[in-house]
């Protein structure tokens, strides 16, 4: 539905670097990354808000330089940018007058019913909940009917007690108005629910690209495992393998300890440094050498286990938890 | 709470220096002339006229400046290039000129000069012309419209117009739709200020245009002639009409906010 090729742009010192990927016809395609990454600016480039090097098409039309208002493409930003001097009502019909949009009347109650903002249709803006914003400045982006609608971090402004509704809604927005998303975010739950495809983005680049539960569990790069929140990234070396700039990562509630070693798994010696109890589990940090090992021991084992600060026991670690990088 | 009355008190003392210090001229010229004084005054034609051209010529200066200043504080406003700092240090000239110099300036620049045959060729005079005294109130008062559309239009985040785009507005439509409506306030501030600053001014006016007689020259004038029991009443009658207008027109502004 959407390709993008060597899309490169500067701004100030900050610069996406000759991005290149695809993005399904009704698909939910999260952009995920850091605050500062290029997340936003990326979707201004898309929905032709900013001046491009590269090449960018929708459904195999060359739309490099087509001004924003032709493209068809919905824009909601993470503030919503509900227009202060317009009602609801005002704000959500704002496209009828530059686009014919076909069956108004029905759509325009459909998404009301559907996004459940049919009681504040004639509220000045100023006093709507974060919540009732957001779902109108969907409301206004579905109601000019584009083909591909852009989220900038839809649910940060979001009291998290409505989150989960909304996530809900947002996914049934694909299938219902027949549209694609492409959502940013920096939240990885919002991402592994929300997600048919993932992209990574760090430092204006992408890292990896894949399918939701590809990119969240099998990380190709340490960059992209560090910003997972992977722990006890290690290089295989320390595993016996030659290639030294492979890595290897173990989730931290994978780990146990004990006094010797046991046959099959991999085994470390190391020394306990610290044990911090937290309401369910322990956070043990020990250190193998120069490895730092970092893992979490729920209170019904750790009784068991007899550990110590600064004793020294056996790191085991089963070869089939081992995540490679 | 409690230890805060000191810094009150001295803030209200002070701050009521300079109230009575505006409102006591007033005052005593109103007191001296009195509500009939001023409706006489109002009564006689060449006062009423010489008034009614003030507030025409200052209204036709901040029209015309609404046309284009807008256009250039909106441009100053969104985007960086070279020479923008110059451009807005000579929009700030104006207000440190003095107003004769100002005049002389005008003079020099659109009677005599090629600009000034320009005009001519199409019918527009510059000595004692309605078109002279617009001109000479817009050189002075235009950059507190300009400046002030501009502080407006700062105020309204480029993130507004990128959404109208994508909804399907045109540059121009996002423009009048978006940021003109939200930015509303300060242009008419902005717009006020540049009339009520248009309506004051005599010094470069005085230079291009003695007759038609303006609001300022007429009271300089009957100041010169007759004194000030004959300029008073003016001077009154001036203020009050300036005073209500405004008045009206910020009503109605915040009426529709």
């Amino acid at each position: 539905m959407l390709k993008i090729e060597n899309l490169f742009l500067k701004q100030g010192s900050f610069v996406l670097q000759k991005l290149s990927f695809e993005v399904e016809k009704n698909s939910y395609f999260v952009i995920l990354g850091k605050t500062g990454s290029g997340k936003t600016m990326l979707l201004e480039a898309i929905a032709g808000l900013k001046k491009i090097e590269g090449s960018m098409y929708c459904d195999g039309k060359d739309i490099t330089n087509m001004p924003p208002e032709k493209r068809n493409f919905g824009f909601v930003y993470q503030d919503f940018k509900l227009f202060p001097n317009m009602s609801v009502r005002e704000n959500i019909t704002f496209s009828s007058k530059y686009k014919k949009i076909e069956n108004q009347k029905e759509l325009f109650s459909d998404l009301i019913d559907f996004l459940g903002i049919k009681n504040i249709l004639d509220r000045n803006i100023m006093y709507l909940s974060g919540g009732e914003k957001q779902r109108v400045a969907i409301a206004r982006a579905i109601f000019s009917r584009p083909k591909l609608l852009l989220l900038d971090e839809p649910l940060s402004a979001v009291d998290p007690t409505f989150r989960n509704s909304i996530m809900k809604s947002l996914k049934d927005i694909v299938t219902r108005y027949d549209i694609t998303i492409i959502h940013v975010t920096h939240n990885f739950r919002e991402a592994s629910y929300l997600a048919d495809n993932i992209a990574i983005i760090l430092d204006g680049k992408i890292l990896q690209i894949g399918r939701a539960d590809e990119v969240l569990n099998q990380p190709t790069s340490i960059e992209v495992a560090r910003f997972l929140g992977f722990k006890n990234i290690f290089s295989t070396s320390h595993l016996g393998f030659d290639q030294q700039n492979r890595f290897f990562s173990i989730d931290p509630n994978r780990i146990s300890f004990s006094n010797e070693v046991v046959e099959g798994n991999y085994n470390f010696a190391c020394t306990i440094d610290t044990i911090m109890g937290i309401s369910d589990h322990y956070k043990v940090f020990a250190n193998s050498k120069d490895l730092h090992f970092f893992a979490k021991i729920h209170k019904s084992i750790f009784g068991n286990l007899n550990l110590r600060e600064g004793q020294h026991y056996f790191i085991n670690i089963n070869k089939k938890d081992i995540a490679f990088i | 709470m409690i230890k805060d009355k000191g810094f009150i008190l001295v803030f209200l003392f002070l701050s009521s220096v300079i109230i009575l210090f505006l409102t006591i001229p007033l005052i005593k010229l109103f007191m001296s002339v009195g509500l009939f004084g001023v409706v006489d005054s109002l009564k006689d034609a060449e006062v009423y006229s010489s008034i009614f051209l003030t507030l025409k010529t200052a209204l036709y200066a901040v029209l015309f400046v609404c046309l284009t200043g807008i256009p250039l504080a909106y441009l100053i406003a969104r985007y960086e290039f070279f020479g923008k700092s110059i451009l807005e240090s000579i929009i700030d000239i104006p207000v440190m000129v003095p107003h004769t110099a100002a005049g002389i300036a005008l003079l020099i620049a659109f009677d005599n000069g090629y600009v000034g045959k320009i005009l001519s060729f199409f019918g527009i005079g510059f000595i004692d012309t309605t078109t002279g005294i617009a001109a000479a109130m817009m050189f002075l008062s235009a950059p507190f419209l300009i400046n002030s559309a501009k502080e407006g239009f700062k105020k309204v985040d480029v993130e507004y117009e990128n959404v109208a785009r994508t909804l399907g507005a045109s540059k121009f439509s996002t423009f009048f739709r978006i940021v003109l409506p939200n930015s509303r306030n300060d242009i008419i501030n902005g717009a006020l200020m540049m009339w009520s600053r248009g309506l004051g001014e005599f010094g470069a006016v005085v230079i291009i245009a003695y007759h038609p007689m303006v609001a300022p020259v007429l009271i300089f004038d009957r100041f010169n002639s007759y004194g000030l029991k004959y300029s008073a009443p003016v001077a009154a009658a001036m203020i009050l009409v300036s005073i209500c207008l405004f008045l009206a027109i910020r009503t109605v502004n915040n009426k529709f906010k």
